[in-house]
């Protein structure tokens, strides 16, 4: 895997402008054999106050792997419209625990640079203190952490090399037309029935089908395949200042509506704690606006139980063009909320497990205990 | 109804209203609240109140405000936000127009990191059908005196007196969100004229932040005013879409604005476009424009 991912890299780097960065050919070669003689060059530098394109965001993956690999492995989802590779980061501490998965994915809408930029602070936190944090310590203990960067990854390189507020994937339509499927419209949640368009001119595009988009089939088989360990799905957004729960296809709540919402408020109070913050919580058709195919309702339909979108900073002064200078500040009370939902999911699993076991050691008990009577 | 009688194409800062005008919407909502089904008198037009205001909604109609409160106020350095909406009723009527009833709080748009006061504006604001844009009558606490309120917009017009034609400046802010410090005024006045603009367009059901400066046409500070032409990137909620509108607009320290703007849309046919002098003095301040 290894050579591969190299020589992908490598090939990459001589593309100009194919891993999104317009650079000359030379500094381009210069910086691969920069890279090939000092194999954690990028970690050691790396600024997570800064938005980075994707060429960077690949390389960060196999340094973090590389460097961090008693606990993290990188797994490969499938091919976005543009042939690109999806990886997401799997981490996870070794040991014989049953263990339930928390997944978060960042940048479905290409346009909305924090959330990848938080992806990547969510994951150097872990990496850099779940040895000495006790808190984190306990998260590893039964929960594995699944972590994909960029999901839309062509539309994310085309925010930097061509047109910053696109939102879109990148697929063609309509004979070469027209761009772009809303990925977050493209799920298999009451698909294009509200609040989505059957326009490949229109911005909410839900595409030819549910689930028509490479990028969108890639995650939502994988997600399938472990639904059943799957506590926590968290898809991150901006701007909005908001924490979501299902649904938006309806003003229907799911049955488990009122624990996501304390468990969301909890989480905001965290967050606000921080910093000052305030984020409103509650279901997309009620604070936000009617949608149809999210990533989320898909989700909890599928029944994975705590299901949420973070729309993160602003609430419009910056919008999706969020300055740098406030990146830190952003992911550290998004942090905040994001462990703050993790200690609950955490909390309700671990009380359940060790509370089924108790139950069934009880009932073991009375059925030796009643088998011994009758003899 | 007293939003219908105001006349929309002059508002008149520190305009007092007679006492009748005073009574009339407490003497409304009087009735609004007294069950809208009973038929009132020519007034009433059957109006719904709405039992439960959804947050949005009424969000949506305090920004709406807030944007005609820029506009009219003119003044960049003290251009407000919303911070939170605190009571509100909304009702509507068969024709599926809304009015709102709102009070709400605001904050300093280019406020410093940490710096946090909050004023209080309480507004009525009115969606027709036939005119789009909203009828909005507000009155917000004093921030800032206005003594050095007047004195920040002049400081603010000398500094942009001094900058350079910012015609090569691609976006502001750039793809990170950096914008030079000596163009920020730039910034705060693109905002103030995107704010009428913004106003005009808001609908119950679409509202608008303003994205990115995409291009700058014209800086001119001859003849004291600043003449600026510009094209910023207005996003629209909730179709997503980004919205480019060519403003040009005229300003001077203490004085009315004066806009005009042209919106490219891309779903509907028809452009919006649109004119407006702020001013009852229209038409010999018009010809110089």
């Amino acid at each position: 895997m290894k050579p591969l991912l190299g020589t992908f890299y490598l090939l990459g780097m001589l593309v100009p402008g194919w891993l999104g960065y317009d650079r000359s050919l030379t500094q381009q070669r210069q910086e691969v054999v920069d890279k090939v003689v000092s194999p954690w060059r990028i970690l050691e530098t790396y600024s997570y106050n800064r938005y980075h394109p994707m060429g960077e965001i690949y390389q960060w993956m196999s340094e973090i792997r590389e460097k961090y690999t008693e606990v993290v492995t990188q797994h490969f989802l499938g091919m976005t419209y543009e042939s690109r590779p999806m990886y997401y980061l799997k981490i996870s501490q070794p040991s014989s625990n049953p263990k339930k998965i928390i997944w978060m994915d960042c940048g479905i809408h290409a346009r909305e640079w924090i959330a990848p930029a938080f992806c990547q602070w969510f994951v150097k936190e872990i990496l850099q203190n779940y040895e000495d944090n006790s808190r984190i310590r306990r998260l590893l203990k039964n929960l594995d952490f699944y972590v994909l960067p960029v999901f839309n990854i062509d539309g994310y390189i085309y925010t930097w090399t061509t047109d910053r507020l696109w939102r879109k994937s990148r697929s063609s339509h309509n004979n070469g037309t027209c761009f772009g499927t809303d990925l977050n419209r493209n799920f298999d949640a009451s698909w294009c029935s509200i609040g989505a368009s059957h326009n490949c001119e229109s911005l909410t595009f839900c595409g030819m089908g549910p689930m028509s988009e490479p990028e969108t089939k890639a995650v939502s088989s994988f997600i399938e395949s472990k639904k059943e360990n799957i506590a926590c799905f968290l898809t991150m957004h901006s701007y909005g200042q908001l924490i979501l729960v299902p649904y938006g296809y309806t003003k229907n709540k799911s049955n488990n509506h009122e624990e996501l919402i304390q468990v969301g408020q909890k989480a905001a109070n965290a967050l606000k704690a921080k910093h000052g913050t305030n984020y409103r919580v509650g279901s997309s058709a009620d604070i936000l606006y009617a949608t149809s195919g999210s990533s989320r309702d898909w989700a909890r339909d599928i029944g994975i139980p705590f299901s949420y979108t973070f729309e993160l900073r602003d609430n419009g002064t910056y919008g999706f063009v969020l300055p740098e200078t406030q990146i830190q500040a952003t992911c550290e009370e998004t942090m905040e909320a994001v462990l703050s939902v993790l200690d609950d999911v955490y909390e309700k699993y671990w009380y359940t497990n060790s509370a089924r076991k108790a139950k069934s050691t009880a009932l073991v008990l009375s059925l030796l205990m009643s088998f011994m009577s009758l003899l | 109804m007293q939003l219908r009688r105001q006349p929309l194409s002059a508002p008149r800062p520190g305009d007092t209203r007679p006492a009748a005008q005073r009574l009339a919407v407490p003497l409304l909502l009087l009735l609004a609240l007294q069950g809208a089904a009973a038929s009132g008198g020519p007034e009433d037009s059957g109006w719904l109140q709405d039992a439960e205001p959804s947050s949005r909604l009424l969000s949506q109609a305090a920004r709406a405000a807030l944007h005609f409160f820029n506009f009219r106020a003119a003044s960049p350095s003290a251009l407000q936000v919303l911070a939170n909406v605190l009571d509100g009723r909304s009702w509507v009527n068969q024709k599926k127009e809304y009015k709102f009833d709102l009070v709400f709080t605001t904050e300093f748009y280019s406020a410093e990191e940490g710096e946090k006061r909050l004023g209080k504006c309480s507004a009525q604001v009115f969606f027709r059908n036939e005119k789009p844009r909203p009828a909005v009558n507000v009155t917000c606490t004093q921030l800032v005196k206005k003594e050095r309120r007047q004195e920040e917009d002049y400081q603010l017009y000398k500094l942009m007196k001094q900058l350079k034609s910012p015609l090569n400046a691609v976006s502001i802010p750039d793809s990170h969100g950096y914008i030079a410090p000596s163009l920020r005024p730039i910034w705060d006045l693109a905002f103030l004229g995107s704010s009428y603009v913004m106003w005009q367009k808001s609908t119950p059901f679409l509202h608008y932040y303003m994205s990115q400066i995409s291009s700058v046409k014209q800086w001119k500070t001859n003849d004291d005013a600043i003449d600026f032409d510009y094209t910023v990137l207005l996003h629209e909620f909730s179709t997503q879409e980004i919205i480019p509108c060519r403003i040009h607009l005229v300003w001077y320290p203490s004085k009315p604005l004066k806009v005009k703007y042209h919106c490219q849309e891309r779903q509907t046919p028809e452009e919006a476009s649109g004119t407006e002098e702020g001013s009852a003095v229209a038409l010999t301040e018009l010809s110089n424009f």
